[in-house]
Parts: structure tokens; sequence; C-alpha cells
């Protein structure tokens, strides 16, 4: 493991750098939620994202 | 003045623990009453919240007491080690989750794990629209920006080194 930080922000970025909308990342969310519910929270556990945050996201 | 009982209660800590303290010098407090017993100062009170905020990092009492005595560059080194290590007990945890996984070979327990394995990365990337192309402009996106945090994220999706290598070495 790295001392480097990767968070929310980052990965956003990353991933409009490869052209994914606001839309389509939603739809992504609504996926991984249905189909890996666990890996969904612990992969924005990795994110560092506040439990309050991650709620909201995993009921989009 | 403070007495060891107030101490303990306010810290939620047992006498013994303070008494412990005491015996090996990390905390020892400034005053003694009449009879003895011991009195902590507000001074004591600070030292003792520093304390509490490394045990919560999960320092020993051993580097807590050099840091205690230390400047602040002390204080970095310290808790950099510190986070090495939580970082090879994470690794070394994720490790005994694989294994226990490839033991198990359950499809409904794997569904329930915290474990994201790479089918899953594919099949979740695929699912955003992405091509195999888009995910190797996201290899190459990330390991431009973020080259170490690409590397952790190849590991904590049960990446072996060698494919790891790979996968960099072509996205770099």
């Amino acid at each position: 493991m790295s001392n480097e930080v990767i968070n929310k922000e980052k990965w956003v970025l990353l991933f409009q750098e490869i052209g994914l909308d606001e839309a389509t990342m939603t739809k992504w969310h609504r996926e991984f939620e249905t189909r890996y519910p666990d890996g969904h929270q612990s992969f924005l556990d990795w994110l560092n994202i506040e439990a309050n945050e991650i709620r909201q996201i995993r009921a989009l | 003045m403070y007495t060891i009982g107030q101490v303990a209660k306010k810290y939620s800590l047992s006498r013994s623990a303070l008494i412990y303290y005491d015996s090996i010098g990390v905390l020892t407090p400034g005053g003694r009453s009449g009879s003895n017993y011991r009195l902590y100062s507000e001074d004591d009170l600070e030292k003792m919240d520093r304390i509490q905020l490394f045990r919560s990092a999960g320092l020993s009492l051993e580097s807590i007491s050099t840091l205690l005595e230390k400047e602040n560059s002390e204080l970095n080194l310290i808790l950099e080690n510190r986070l090495l290590t939580i970082n090879s007990e994470i690794q070394g945890l994720r490790d005994q989750q694989k294994v226990i996984l490839k033991l198990l070979e359950n499809e409904s327990l794997k569904r329930n794990t915290r474990v994201i394995s790479k089918e899953t990365w594919v099949a979740m990337l695929k699912a955003a629209g992405l091509d195999e192309a888009g995910m190797r402009n996201w290899h190459i996106e990330f390991e431009k920006t973020s080259p170490e945090a690409h590397r952790d994220f190849l590991e904590s999706i049960g990446l072996e080194y060698d494919e790891i290598l790979a996968i960099r070495d072509w996205s770099s």
C-alpha cells in the first residue's frame, strides 16, 4: 500500500477524463449497488467518503 | 489539581493504568497531596490529551514516551512509521481474505464479501459503457495522475505482482 491518497475528486476526474458523464456515473453506481452491494460500500470506503454521503450514493 | 480518580474517570482509564503510566514515565503527575496522593495539574491533563490521541492512532506507550519529549519532526517520523505498519497489516489481511475466498469458493459468500475482484471491476466498467479501449485509457490516466494509488488499487482487487507490473508497464 502506498501513502498516496486517492479521493472522490480524483476518481471523478479520472472518469471524466475518459469521457464518462454525470448520468453514466449515476448509472454505474446503481449497477454496482444492484450487483455487488458490499463491494460498492467497500469501494466508497476506500475513497474515504463520509458515511452520510455513502448512504446517499448507495440510495441513488 | 485533580486526583487520580478524577483523571481516570475523565479519560475512561483505570487507576492502575495511570499508575503504570507514572511508573514508566509517560505521565508523571506534577504534585502530591499532604498524604502523598498523586495530584494532576492542568499541564498533566494536556499531556494526557496528547497521550490519548496517540493511543487512538495505535502508537505504543514507548513511542508516545519518545514523542512527548521530542520535537515535531520526530512526531512525523513516528506517525509515518505507524502508517507503514498499518499499510502492511492491511496488505496482510487482504492476503488472508483472498486465501479464505479461494477456500470457500461459494458464490453467495463472495457476493457478500468486501473484496472487489478484477472480474467485478471489469463488469462494472463495462456497465458504465467502457469498452476495451476505454479501460486502457482509464489505466493510462490512472498511472499518469496517481501511479502509487494505481498500484494500490490493482493490489486491492487481488492481482498478482506480475500482472500489476505488466499493466503498469503498458499504461505508463
